[in-house]
């Protein structure tokens, strides 16, 4: 009788035992690829661009591997909801070696200790001189770089050179120029300025008065500075009524609302440029520096990093990876095509955006632009924002009364976590 | 040990046991396992990435679901949500049902037009509204040809709520109309034939007869239709890109957890602590409509 209990009870171990083994099967065989012909195996996880980014991607990756024979990468192109998966990842210890990282989620990324430090990889060879200073600092905590930036956007003043012409005014320099602008251009459904009511894109107006939308880490919007400072983008919109957001004509975004010509100006950046050539080649336009707030020269700049996963064993090989595609050969071959725009100053004298007709004045920005990150409870801060700001935005409520709210909410947020 | 069972019935409770393993094995890995560990996250300050870490704290997660105006505001749009939508939905089901059941021609026809919005996956269904919603789409374009005002459905805080409510009343109204088809056919000839001799039209035969038999069937689709539309998720996720926004009028509670559980860090204990107080919400509403259905018997 004993018999047939331990057989049984055997039998159910081993039927447990191949459903677990059916689930890790995907690990073997990754380790054992890693093992073949003495090659490393390094995994880089991004998210997708269009066809013709991944190409170049694909083309700096096969230079790397060529100059590097005794390593593989294994390109993971996450679709959709990218630091969901990312983190998910990260915690289940199935992270890739090297990956993605946007600024906005750095500080939250880098206090959790799963990125590695990369100060000591560095040689002088790397020259970490050459990034643009700001977008560097964003990746550092407390004086540690835990990525360096791949590429950069910044916005600019995209404006509709036909409309312009036969409304008969010039590019707007600074933002009460644009409020009047824009009043000549609004007719016949067609908006002189197409706003995106939303902190990633308005932080840079916002802190224009001297205030600070973060201080301490903490939600510091509802201060009368960033109220005052921001209450011009109110007014166009509920007051002369010559600014909209994309949805309010019809659009998915700024850049459509723009292409489809129901606004004669909008704020956007680098990715703008692929975009419009694509979808909307007929386009008459032309780009400038981003009308000045309160006489200060102002602008946004996004950018993205490459990072290593603190638990990766394949540390040196990653390294080199991130070496090759943020030095100077690699970053050229990135951004030769202008989908992104360079964060080594010698790669952007090198193509010469600069001189660029449509990229120049956002290479210009670069200089004096806000980089989106500030801290690791930005997220929590900009959702809280950007749903106060909106009902202000649609003429529903006073903006000091939405972003006090706002604020209170965030900070709430915020203070129970800690 | 007492020695109530022979051998052999333990031998026989044995083996069937052992036949039973794999999907006690499987009910206790993906059911029971997470459900435990979940209530055990919410008791617990929760610390995933980087070093994992759970300290025990208590009530403290259930206690800040009540301080929280963002849950306040969730449990809110999320009771409207059910409010309107699980009476329409029911309403329009046994109307749909009604009339395939009327012997009119092409029956069969109908009944395929009615389900598909129901075969449509929501993802997909979604996307297609938000095409119609869209400021110049067709819906606008409808209310502007017969004279109504024009809405901005997707940025506008007051009606976006409203414009999913419409898409899933008649995204889901379909599927309890299959279920009234089959309990329609439940219902004796005799009674419909006994109340025409009595001299009733349709309409009273509907009230009088069809409703009245259709109740059993009627408290098993409002629970179902409580549950489903308690847990509204995936619409309002892409309705707004996973914001709730604009100003949080299209935050549901599932997608508030979501956003605690993977949106900002170390909130996994809180996120489990709200799931836990909207399975309760639930649980309370599905028993009290129990007792009410349950006052009324028909027989």
């Amino acid at each position: 009788m004993e018999k047939k209990w331990i057989s049984s009870v055997s039998l159910s171990l081993l039927l447990a035992g191949s459903v677990l083994a059916g689930c890790s099967t995907d690990n073997g065989g990754e380790g054992s690829g890693g093992d073949s012909g003495d090659k490393t195996t390094v995994t880089l996880a991004g998210w997708g661009g269009n066809p013709t980014e991944q190409a170049l991607l694909e083309e700096t990756l096969a230079d790397f591997e060529e100059q590097n024979p005794d390593i593989d990468v294994k390109l993971e192109v996450i679709a959709d909801q990218y630091m969901d998966v990312m983190k998910t990842r990260l915690i289940g210890g199935e992270g890739p070696d090297v990956f993605y990282l946007d600024a906005f989620e750095a500080p939250a990324m880098i206090e959790t200790g799963v990125i590695e430090p990369l100060d000591e990889y560095v040689t002088d060879e790397f020259e970490v001189e050459d990034f643009e200073e700001p977008l560097l600092d964003a990746f550092k905590q407390d004086d540690v770089t835990y990525g360096f930036p791949k590429d950069y956007s910044t916005l600019a003043l995209f404006y509709n050179k036909t409309m312009f012409e036969e409304a008969g005014v010039e590019v707007p320099t600074t933002w009460e120029e644009m409020m009047e602008v824009s009043k000549a251009l609004t007719k016949d459904g067609v908006y002189g300025f197409g706003v995106a009511p939303e902190l990633a894109r308005q932080y840079y107006i916002a802190e224009s008065l001297g205030g600070s939308v973060v201080e301490d880490n903490k939600a510091n919007f509802g201060s009368e500075e960033v109220i005052e400072a921001l209450q011009p983008v109110i007014d166009q919109h509920n007051v002369d009524k010559t600014s909209a957001q994309p949805s309010e004509v019809g659009a998915s975004s700024g850049g459509d609302m723009f292409g489809q010509q129901r606004a004669a100006m909008v704020l956007e950046g680098n990715w703008n440029i692929p975009y419009l050539a694509e979808t909307f080649p007929d386009l008459e336009y032309g780009t400038a520096e981003v009308p000045t707030v309160n006489g200060e020269k102002g602008t946004m700049a996004y950018t993205v990093a490459y990072v290593m996963n603190a638990a990766s064993e394949k540390k040196e090989a990653s390294w080199k990876l991130i070496e090759y595609l943020t030095g100077k050969e690699g970053m050229e071959t990135w951004t030769s095509k202008g989908f992104a725009l360079p964060t080594r100053k010698s790669v952007a004298e090198k193509l010469g955006y600069a001189d660029d007709e449509l990229r120049g004045s956002l290479v210009a920005g670069a200089e004096y632009a806000t980089v989106w990150a500030n801290g690791t409870n930005l997220p929590i801060i900009t959702n809280n924002f950007n749903n106060q700001f909106i009902s202000a935005f649609l003429g529903d409520r006073p903006l000091d009364e939405a972003l006090k709210e706002a604020e209170e909410q965030a900070n709430s947020e915020i203070g129970s976590e800690e | 040990m007492n020695r109530k069972y022979s051998k052999r019935s333990l031998q026989e409770a044995g083996q069937g046991y052992f036949f039973m393993s794999p999907t006690i094995f499987v009910l206790l890995i993906f059911i029971l396992g997470p459900i435990f560990y979940a209530i055990f996250l919410s008791f617990n300050n929760v610390r995933l990435l980087g070093e994992t870490s759970f300290d025990f704290v208590g009530l403290a997660n259930y206690e800040r679901v009540f301080d929280d105006r963002r849950a306040g505001i969730a449990l809110w749009n999320t009771f409207k949500y059910v409010i309107i939508v699980v009476p329409c939905q029911t309403i329009l089901a046994i109307v749909l049902a009604a009339t395939l059941n009327a012997g009119m021609k092409g029956e069969k026809f109908f009944r395929i037009i009615y389900f598909l919005p129901t075969l449509t996956s929501s993802a997909v269904l979604t996307l297609i509204f938000m095409w119609m919603y869209n400021r110049e789409g067709l819906v606008n374009f409808g209310l502007e040809k017969i004279g109504l005002p024009t809405y901005d459905f997707i940025g506008d805080p007051n009606v976006a709520l409203t414009a999913i409510m419409i898409m899933n009343i008649w995204a889901t109204a379909p599927f309890f109309m299959v279920i009234y088809l089959a309990a329609l056919q439940d219902i004796p000839d005799s009674l419909y034939e006994a109340a025409e001799l009595d001299g009733a039209g349709p309409i009273r035969k509907f009230w009088s007869i069809t409703v009245p038999h259709l109740k059993p069937i009627t408290s098993f689709v409002v629970i179902m239709s409580v549950i489903g539309t308690f847990q509204l998720f995936d619409q309002s996720y892409i309705f707004s890109g996973g914001s709730g926004g604009p100003d949080n009028s299209t935050l549901t509670v599932v997608l508030l957890i979501y956003q605690y559980a993977f949106k900002s860090m170390d909130t996994m204990g809180y996120a489990a602590a709200i799931a836990f107080v909207l399975a309760i919400v639930i649980l309370v509403s599905t028993l009290i409509q129990r007792k009410l259905s349950k006052e009324e018997n028909l027989y």
